[in-house]
Order: C-alpha cells, then structure tokens, then sequence
C-alpha cells in the first residue's frame, strides 16, 4: 500500500511539476532561513556548555557605573578586584575563585626566537586559579602547576600550532609586548589547552600568568577592575546564596566609606543601588551588560524568518486545496473500493510529506551554500555537518519536517478525504469552492506580510539616508583615530610631518567613547555632568567651532589649569547662557568659557549626553587609546606612512593600529544596515514567494473558470473584459490587505523607530509606495494568466465534455 | 440477499419535497441479473446509490445480507466495500495515476490480501480478460471498451457477492457494449455473482434475469424473464 501510495505521489508530482516546484522551492526557500536560524540559535544556547563541570561556574556580577556609556548602573562583568577574595573568604560554597583581566580585544605583539613577530589578540592576564576555575582539559602540561610561578603562559592548542608548528613546546619562551610603550616580557609556555567545542564567554588565545592579579589590591581608593569567576560546590542554591553575597558585598562596601571625604549614605543618596550577584556562566552570554542579549536581539529576525517559512507553507495549502478537485474522482474510488478515510488522509500526507522531504533535501544543499556567508556577516564560526550537536539538529530538523507536513498537508488531506464518492463519481463533478475562503484568507495573510515588510524597507531606508545625512556635530573626513595614548613627544614629532594638521587626544571619539560622571555645583544647583578630558587640539582634530566663547588655547595659562568648554546640552541644563560663569567641582572652581555643538560620539540609538570638556594637564588626561590627527588633504594614506615612520622610532615592537573616523562612523551604523539587509532580503524572497504562489492559483482559476470565460467570450466579453474579470478576484484580496497592513507596520515601525534617539517623524510616502507596488505586480501576475484564457478559443472550451 | 421496503428519498427545498423515489419496495435474491430502467431523472442512479451505500434513504429500510443498512457505521459499510460489493461505472472512473495492474491490485490492498495471492488474482484477472499485455499501461492508453474490463477486473479482483454497475455501458460503441453484456452474463451464471445494472438499452436488459421500471420514483413494473 506504502509503495503503491508512494508510486502515485510522485506520479502525480510529475503531472503537476509546475506547481510542485513551485512548492517545493518555496518550502526549500522558507526552511533554508529557518534552519539558518535554527543553527544560530544552537549556537548561542551552546555558549559555556562544553564540560559538565561548567554547571558549577559562575560569573561574578558587580550592580555600578563605572564605564558606562551613559554613568546609569549595569550589572557589569568588570569588577572591582577586591571582590574575588571578599568572597573566597567569607562565601563557604565557593571553593575556588578566579580573577581574569578584561578582553581589550587588543592585538598584542607576540615572538618566538627565530620567528618573525605576529599580533594575536585574546592574549589575556589571570591569577594562578584560573584553571581550577574553568574546566579546560590539558593536552600538554598540568592543569594543577600551569600558572603556579609568574610569568607563564599557557595557549590554546591553535595558538601553539600558529607559533612553533608543534605541541612540544612545554618550557619554551615566547616574547610578549603588549601595550605600545610596555617593555618586552619573556613567558614560559607551561601548558597547551584544547579548544572546547563549543564558544565561550571567556575566550582567550592564551593566558598569561604576570603573578600581578595574585596579589591584593592594598590602596583602598584605587580601584581595579577585572572578571571574577567562581567555581561552586555541587548544588548550589542560587537564591539564598546570592542574598549572602549581596550582604557581604553591601558590608564591605560601607568599610570603604571610612576614610573618604563621602559617606555611604551620601552613595546611595545619588541613586545609587549597591548589589553583586553570581551568575551561572551559560546564562552570561545571553546577559550581557549595555546591551541586549542575543535573545533579544534575534526576536524580530526569528518573526520575519517564521513568517517566511509560512508564506510557502501558504502556498503549499492554496495550490492543494486549489488541485484537490483533480484527485476527487481519485478518493470517491478508492472509497468504494473499501479505502477509509483515514487511510486517505494519510496518503495525502504522505504526499505531502513526500514534497517536504524534497524540500528538506533542497535546503540541506542551500545551506552548504548560504553557511559560509551568513557566518561571514555574523562573524560566526557555524557548520552543519561537522556540528557537534549534529545528531540534535537533525532531530530538529526530523520535527520541522513533522510540523511543517502536518501544517502544509492536513487541511487539503482533509478537505479530499471528505469528497463524498455519490457526488464526484457522477461524472459531473469539476470543482467547488471548497476552502474557498480559507484560500483567499490565507492570501490576504500572505499579502499582509509582504506589504509590510515593503513598507519597513521604505521606513528605513528613509532612517538610514537621514542618519548618514545627519550633521554629526564635527567633520569625520580627513582624520584618523590611531589607538594609543597621547604623548606629547610623540605628538609633536608627528605634527612635523608634512600634512597633518592637528594631532588631539579626547576620551569621547565615534568608536571608543568613555564616560564618566562628575559632580558640580553651579549656582547652588547641584548635578552630575558627563566629564571628558581632551587635549589643546582635539576640537580642531574633529573640526569642531565654538558656538559661544572660544576653545582651548595654548594662548591663555588656566586653560591647562581650570577652565572648561561645554556642549550644547550641558548649557541648556546650566540654564542657557553660561560662558563665563563659573561652577564648582569638590574644591575646584572652574571657568566656563564656550560653547560647542553637540557633537555624536556613539551610534544614533544613544542620545548625546551633557557633556563638559576640560584640559587637565597640558598633555590632557586622555588615557584611552585616542590618538586623533587630522590632515589638510584627502589623500592622506601616504601621510599616514610617514607617520608610521615615527611611530616605529618609539615603539620598534608593537605596529600601529588605526581607524579613519569615515570607517569608524560607518562601522557605528553596522549593527542597523546589517538589519536593515537582511530584512530587505528576506522581503524581496517573502514578496517573490507571494506572487509565485499568487501565480500559481490564478494559472489554477484561469484553467478551472475556462468553460464560463468561454460562454462569456461568446456573449460577446471582449478580452479586456475577461482579464478585468479574473483580476477581480484577486484584486480586492490585495486590498484588503494592504488595509490590513497599514495599521500593523505604523506600530512596527514607531516601536523600531523608537529606539533611535535621532529619528525621522512616521513617512507616509513607503505606505502609499507599498500599496501601488503590490496592486501593481498583483495585476500583472494575474494577468499573465488571465490573458491566456481570454485569448484562448472559446470553441475549444466548449466543444470538450 | 437485498430487502428494501418502503425506500423514500426527497429532496426539501423551500419547505416543498422533491421526491426522488417513492415506497421503493423490493427483494434481491443472491444469482439474480437485475436491470433497473426507465426514463432520465426517473431515480434510477439514486436507487443504485441507496443500493451501494453512497445515498441514505430519507426513510424506510434496507436489509444487505440481512442486515440493516440504514444506519450503519462507515467502518462497517467499508467493510462490506472490501468484501461484498464491487462498483462499475458509465465513466469508467479507473484511478489514471495508476496503471491497469495497480488498478486491479487496489481493491486487494484494502482487503489486506497477501503479496503472493494477490499476484495470482491479479494475473487471473489479466489473462481472463486478456489483458496482460497491457498490464503497465495508464488508462488514457486503453480504448474506453478495455477501460471498462479493467473496470470490471477491478470490481471482481475483491471476489464481491454483487455488482453494481450505473450504465457500464454508457460511453462505449455497440460491439464493446455487447461484449461487457456477456461478460456479465457469464459472470452472473458460472460465477453466481449477483449483478444490478443501471442501463437506458432494453437490448442490455435483456442479458439479466429481471428488470425494475422504475418513473417518477415508483417501480412500475417488475418483470422476470424467462431464460431463453
């Protein structure tokens, strides 16, 4: 019967290949995006899972503001260091703590004797307990010594291949520099690491031991700030104990008060909510601080993705339902020939899961295609056939292939299981109008999707041009921004270099912005103000002019001293007209003395804080990595050759790394253009998988109403006449719709508008643009096959039965 | 074999009933040929209908092989499908994704009969009717005349009881006509195999053993013939 079955699917496949290829591309389409996502997800729920022992590590979590953005309190991953013995001593549940520095995402300058130096980034500095912390098994060396004695390092398994070619390398030198002024330090290679098969949340290419993160940190008004990770005794409660963290944590906190001019109620006065937490390390990826977790992020993704999986799914019902007149006589036969309904059902499904399978195949190929290139655009490292969790994706991918039978092939097995065999056995018996309304539902759902998603395309494409258009507040051309810290020697032999103009450091650039909080008291008001500190010529460096007062100047002694510049929005707060007042900081008095534009520092979700700028010593305390210098020509690439000449007088063992603000600015937009293409893919496929279905069904009516456009055609119906006719059945399912639509992508598109601190006011012109479009390609589609049957003899319809 | 008594069937429309078939009172001895004639919208294919369980009666009962059919449950009537009764019909109705052998093989497949009994059935079937060479074809390769011997085929491969057959001759030239008349004939005779056919032609009635006139929905008359 299987066989039987099987045999008749796939001769009725080939008897209707025009519209099973139509479905099975479709569906291949649908699910390739939805497997895509399917491994992306698998990917990030995968983060820290690699050993079991895992479940016993935690990710210690301090609630501050210290390096936000925005000065508002995070739970941050960076913690002050004291907080690693605070609880190794008094939490009885943790039997090892670790400390790790923060991933700079730094390249560092790393040599082998007789090798050439390369620059390796994820190189990062732990206490001796870090491997006691994290379950990483040792392919060469002891997991219990590898960090005992300073200066030591231990790679991972690639990182050892890339610098000797070999794993024998235990108590081998590697030369390090890692900072551009440091000096070289030699490591002694103590241990090589596999690389877990799945990602981490503290990744590294190799851990160094300096034996500086053992020690206490002893000034009580230094902070230091690293990654603490905890490794638990079995069965932890969370719950209970992370109260007995916080409470030790808020107790600590109240000794630092002690000797300092605040106190601790004064700390909480400000708002501030002291907490710490532990957090178990596979829920650190998907929480990370400032920004949204990939959960979150994904969300509007996996919406468009699942919609597209339904769109060919659509098809799939509408072209069977549409067909299921032509197997009629098929299951009234088999009915009185003994076949029971469900027996039927089941054939259709099987048929139905017959042109999934195909489907299935389909993707399994576009995948080995798309893979590649979608891990390109995420910076992901995602295979299929080599996956560990391979055997879990294919039953994955075994249950989609389920639901998406059931989905596509219950209702039309449904509706042809309940042909009565009296009624289509008569001979009479063409078509009916049997899930009629179901069908030309499931196209206004179809139409809806499609129309809004060519509506979001117009939305925000009118957001980016006004974002790339936007006046940033300071000139991006002609300026690179070279990672490392100002020194004035440094800066002033560049300046000699023919070309540059200006040569400023400031802590507050697009790319690597810095912020920090500061109290003032202006006129008795009392507020907290964003502080940056910058150089004499950062203002010129960004091309930024006065609005009020004057900038900085080597001309005028206190501006090294006390007197600031303030942006727009911190003048507006002091009450408009500020420059030459004065406020008071602590002791300070300082001097206002301009006013600048507000000028865009991080990508346009943020808003620009109030900002007050202050030269502190002469060479500005800009300690951040900003090293920003403008040139008097565009064609500067041969300028910046110079400057590497002189660079390399300083630091011979560390290259130079630089970004223009151009490519800065444009990676700021990244995130959102990446979106924004992949909705505009994922529309144009929805769009085009809506007309071939929508194709399809009109081929399928055109066929089906032959006879009456026949009769029509004799009564003297001109074809215009006809084709308006057969357009007009599809014509107001468009409409309703587009009217459908309209409300649903008004809200989508404020709520995706909202989270732009800059952004345009709701566009009319993508609804009304969206509407002609699809009207327009409606009709044509309709068209095509309306005009077939208009031109067609009517003779030939009539003379058949 | 087949008891009707007091069939009715009316259609309401408008609070008027359409009557169909009128206090249709008849019995159906096993080996009999019947021939139910009379003029179009006489209720003839309405009363095959009720006969093979495709209609319900409005009212009245029908005994098949004394048992009340009237309200019987679908898997029941399958059943009886499976191993009672066979259809033939004017338009052949031979299933075209399937070829003449998988035709004749499916009524087999819901009867669950074996693989090898199943292959000598069938291979019976072919060679009585002479169509093994045809075996792998799909009906549109066959004349109408060798569609309706598979339809036949098919409607024997299950060993049925009866025939039900709506104008099996309907759509075929006169020399096929007669050809499928013998068939029956023969089938009804040596094989006992009670037939009821559905047919405009007194020529064909006159194969069978009795024939119903039925017009307007009541049995005019029921006249037996006499073997010649």
């Amino acid at each position: 019967m299987f066989k039987l079955n099987l045999k008749i699917a796939w001769r009725n496949l080939w008897k209707n290949k025009f519209y099973a290829s139509i479905n099975i591309t479709g569906l291949a389409i649908g699910l390739t995006a939805f497997v895509l996502l399917l491994l992306y997800v698998n990917y990030e729920e995968s983060y820290d899972t690699w050993s079991p022992e895992l479940k016993n590590v935690y990710q210690v979590r301090e609630f501050h503001s210290y390096s936000a953005p925005d000065n508002k309190q995070y739970w941050q991953t960076s913690n002050e260091s004291r907080i690693a013995a605070l609880l190794n001593q008094n939490i009885p549940q943790i039997t090892a703590v670790t400390k790790v520095e923060n991933d700079w995402y730094q390249n560092y300058a790393l040599t082998v004797k007789d090798r050439k130096s390369v620059m390796i980034k994820g190189i990062r500095n732990a206490d001796s307990a870090f491997f006691k912390v994290m379950p990483y098994s040792f392919l060469k060396g002891n997991e219990a010594t590898a960090l005992s004695k300073p200066n030591s390092i231990v790679l991972k398994k690639d990182l050892a291949l890339k610098l000797f070619g070999t794993e024998d390398i235990i108590g081998k030198t590697i030369s390090i520099v890692r900072w551009e002024g440091d000096d070289i330090t030699d490591f002694t290679v103590t241990g090589i690491v596999t690389e877990p098969n799945t990602p981490q949340s503290v990744s590294f290419s190799g851990i160094i031991h300096t034996g500086e993160f053992d020690k206490h940190n002893q000034n009580p008004t230094m902070h230091k700030y690293v990654e603490i990770y905890a490794r638990l005794l079995r069965n932890a409660d969370l719950n209970q104990l992370n109260a007995n963290v916080q409470k030790v944590y808020i107790n600590n906190l109240k000794t630092t008060f002690t000797n300092s001019q605040s106190s601790y109620a004064d700390y909480l006065k400000s708002g501030n909510v002291p907490n710490c937490k532990l957090l178990p390390i596979d829920e650190a990826h998907q929480n990370p601080p400032f920004v949204a977790g990939w959960i979150k992020k994904i969300k509007p993704v996996s919406l468009i993705v699942t919609f597209l999986l339904l769109i060919s799914i659509i098809n799939f019902i509408n072209l069977a339902t549409a067909q299921s007149f032509q197997r009629a006589k098929e299951v009234g036969v088999k009915k009185v020939l003994g076949s029971s309904k469900g027996l039927l059902v089941r054939q259709f499904l099987m048929e139905t899961g017959l042109q999934s399978l195909f489907a299935l195949l389909i993707c399994g190929v576009l995948i080995e295609l798309f893979l590649p290139a979608f891990n390109q655009q995420l910076g992901l490292n995602i295979s299929f056939w080599s996956n560990h969790k391979l055997f879990f994706i294919l039953l994955q991918l075994f249950g989609l292939f389920l639901i998406i039978t059931l989905l596509a092939g219950f209702y039309p097995a449904k509706v042809l299981s309940n042909y009565k065999p009296a009624t289509v056995l008569k001979g009479t018996f063409s078509n009916s109008n049997k899930g009629l309304v179901l069908r030309n539902s499931l196209i206004v759902l179809q139409f809806v999707i499609s129309v809004t998603l060519i509506i979001a395309i117009g939305a925000m494409q009118t957001q980016v041009n006004f974002m790339n258009q936007k006046d940033l507040g300071f000139d991006k051309s002609r300026v690179i921004n070279i990672s490392a810290n100002y020194d004035e020697k440094i800066a002033n032999d560049i300046r000699k270099v023919s070309g540059v103009q200006y040569v400023g450091a400031t802590t507050q650039v697009i790319g690597n912005a810095f912020a920090y909080a500061d109290k003032i008291n202006f006129q008795g008001k009392k507020l907290n103000l964003n502080m940056v500190t910058v150089t004499m010529e950062a203002f010129p460096a960004l091309g930024i002019k006065p609005l009020q007062g004057r900038l900085f100047s080597p001309l005028y002694k206190q501006d090294t001293v006390n007197t600031v510049v303030l942006n727009e929005s911190a003048a507006k707060q002091l009450g408009g007209v500020v420059v030459g007042k004065q406020f008071r900081s602590y002791e300070n008095v300082f001097q206002i003395i301009g006013v600048i534009k507000d000028y865009h520092a991080e990508s346009f979700d943020k808003s620009i804080i109030p900002t007050i700028y202050k030269v502190t010593y002469l060479g500005g305390m800009s300690a951040n990595g900003n090293l920003l210098v403008r040139f008097n020509s565009s064609h500067y690439q041969a300028i910046i050759g110079k400057i590497e000449g002189v660079w390399k007088k300083y630091y011979p063992n560390y290259p130079m790394n630089y970004q223009s603000l151009n490519d800065a600015f444009i990676h700021s937009l990244e995130d959102n253009s990446r979106f924004m293409n992949m909705i505009v893919i994922f529309s144009v496929i929805s769009v085009s998988l809506s007309l071939s279905g929508l194709f399809a069904l009109s081929t399928f009516v055109a066929k089906r109403r032959t006879k009456e456009v026949a009769v029509r055609k004799v009564l003297g119906a001109s074809n215009m006449q006809i084709v308006n006719l057969l357009n007009k059945s599809f014509l107001h399912l468009v409409i309703a719709a587009n009217l459908i639509s309209w409300p649903i992508a008004y809200i989508l598109i404020k709520k995706w508008l909202d989270g732009f601190a800059y952004r345009i006011d709701m566009p009319v012109l993508p609804f009304i643009i969206a509407t002609i479009t699809s009207l327009i390609i409606a009709v044509l589609t309709v068209s095509i096959q309306a005009r077939k049957a208009a031109i067609a003899n009517p003779v030939k319809a009539l003379k058949y039965e | 074999m087949i008891e009707l008594k007091n069939i009715e069937k009316y259609y309401s429309s408008k609070g008027i009933k359409h009557y169909v078939l009128r206090h249709v009172t008849t019995t159906i001895k096993q080996g009999e040929f019947v021939s139910i004639m009379g003029p179009s919208g006489a209720g003839k294919s309405t009363l095959l209908n009720i006969l093979g369980m495709l209609e319900e009666p409005t009212y009245g009962t029908y005994e098949f092989m004394e048992e009340d059919v009237t309200r019987l449950n679908e898997r029941k009537r399958i059943e009886l499908y499976r191993n009672h009764i066979g259809f033939v019909f004017q338009a052949y109705h031979l299933i075209d994704e399937m070829t003449v052998y998988e035709n004749i093989e499916a009524p087999l497949l819901y009867k669950k009969v074996g693989g090898a009994e199943r292959a000598s059935r069938i291979a019976d079937l072919l060679d009585r009717f002479n169509m093994v060479a045809k075996k792998d074809l799909f009906p549109n390769q066959l004349s109408g005349g060798q569609q309706q011997l598979v339809g036949i085929a098919r409607a024997l491969a299950a060993q049925p009881s009866i025939i039900l057959a709506d104008e099996p001759t309907g759509n075929l030239q006169s020399a096929q006509a007669e050809e499928i008349m013998q068939l029956f004939q023969k089938l009804n005779k040596e094989d006992g195999i009670t037939i009821i056919q559905v047919t405009h032609s007194e020529k064909n009635a006159q194969y069978g053993s009795r024939i119903l006139n039925i017009a307007d929905g009541v049995v005019k008359d029921d006249i037996t013939l006499t073997a010649v």
